[in-house]
């Protein structure tokens, strides 16, 4: 045989094994990324919307989905909005709960984000950053306290503290919220975000 | 070459051929995700998968592959053993793979591979070149856990998540970010040379 030949039945051969193995592999492997992924999800709706059962998709775009939240027996308890934009090193993916009435903010947690380790990365902790989102006003602008109080009981109810020396990745998270928010009462204005629906793509 | 014991091939990873101390190879992995200990441990376990089977693979078939396109094939098997890592990690150890990131995937430029396979697998037999993986592997798990260890504990004063430092203890968040990982390899680096050269002095 040619070494040409050789050549090229060796690659095609190692090329066409490999490839069947890793074919096997992502069949076996993609349900279960698959779960993972969702249930990356459910967690964060589960730690911002308090007595959430069932997750409804009301509206899906690009970085925004949101998520009508139901108890057991179907009534409603709030809603979830995941978000994605930019924070400062890249971007970060966020998921926030509002109260039934729309009127607050339940709660906020981090599902992705790769800011500066010991720093910025503190936006995913609860007593530094996380916990001044509980029960935040959702009617208007949110604002940053800087410097951050002590005296959590001082915070106005549209204010959240910074955390010190990550000014930055605040803002940043604040920044989608808030755009976020905006885009949400565009929503229903437009009667794009039919609150009552009950149909659609359930999902426990 | 002159044919060492099994028990010498295997320790020869551990330190005389330690793939980070003293060949230098596998730096970006080594720098990039030993912020913690537990990164550090599931880079190194990953890589070791890697190693290990590509070595036997290509020690088994290296008759069979013109040596024209032995890089290539070499490439295509650590890349689908690559991929197969990270996509069991992605489904069975799933917040480890989000921590690694990008750097499963980039497993498949470690140069201590693709060494490997060139240096010793495509001329040794199978069980050889298992040992030699193996041994590799140990030494790349080592010093992957040692930097890990100095930057979690001194960075963050935890250790695997346990905070063993006390309170008066005030992270160095610098251990944590890049310029941490330099400066703890460079360190180590010239511990390990000059360790070397005491020992060895001619």
């Amino acid at each position: 045989m040619s070494l040409s030949a050789r050549m090229i039945i060796v690659l095609t051969l190692v090329g066409l094994i490999s490839g069947g193995f890793l074919a096997g592999v992502a069949t076996l492997t993609k349900e279960k990324i698959a779960l993972n992924v969702q249930a990356e999800i459910e967690d964060a709706i589960r730690e911002v919307v308090d007595k959430a059962k069932i997750n409804t998709v009301l509206y899906e775009e690009k970085n925004l989905v949101i998520y009508r939240e139901s108890g057991d027996g179907g009534d409603l308890v709030g809603f979830a909005v995941q978000a994605t934009g930019v924070g400062f090193q890249d971007k970060i993916t966020l998921m926030f709960g509002l109260d039934s009435a729309l009127k607050e903010i339940t709660g906020l947690t981090i599902i992705d984000q790769k800011e500066t380790p010991g720093l910025g990365a503190k936006i995913e902790d609860r007593e530094a950053f996380l916990q001044f989102w509980e029960n935040r006003d959702a009617s208007g602008l949110l604002t940053l306290r800087k410097p951050p109080t002590s005296k959590i009981d001082e915070l106005l109810q549209t204010e959240i503290n910074t955390i010190t020396a990550a000014t930055i990745s605040s803002k940043k998270v604040l920044d989608i919220v808030n755009l976020s928010l905006e885009r949400v009462r565009e929503l229903i204005e437009q009667g794009k975000m039919n609150t009552e629906e009950k149909d659609g793509n359930e999902k426990h | 070459m002159a044919t060492k014991s099994i028990k010498a091939e295997y320790l020869k990873g551990l330190w005389d051929e330690n793939p980070v101390f003293r060949q230098l190879l596998g730096m970006c992995p080594t720098l990039a995700v030993t912020g913690t200990v537990i990164t550090g441990i599931a880079m190194g376990l990953a890589t070791s998968f890697v190693l290990i089977l590509s070595s036997l693979v290509v020690a088994s078939i290296k008759k069979l592959i013109p040596s024209q396109v032995r890089i290539a094939s070499y490439i295509v098997i650590i890349a689908s053993f690559v991929t197969i890592a990270d996509q069991v990690l992605k489904a069975y150890f799933y917040p480890l793979s989000e921590a690694l990131g990008p750097y499963v995937p980039l497993i498949v430029v470690n140069c201590i591979i693709l060494g490997r396979q060139e240096a010793f697998s495509s001329k040794n037999t199978a069980g050889r070149s298992f040992i030699d993986a193996l041994g590799m592997s140990t030494g790349f798990i080592l010093a992957l856990l040692l930097l890990g260890s100095i930057r979690e504990i001194l960075g963050a004063g935890t250790f695997l998540g346990y905070q063993v430092m006390g309170s008066w203890f005030k992270p160095w968040i610098i251990m944590i970010l890049p310029a941490g990982a330099f400066m703890t390899l460079g360190i180590l680096l010239g511990i390990a040379l000059l360790i070397e050269s005491k020992t060895k002095r001619r």
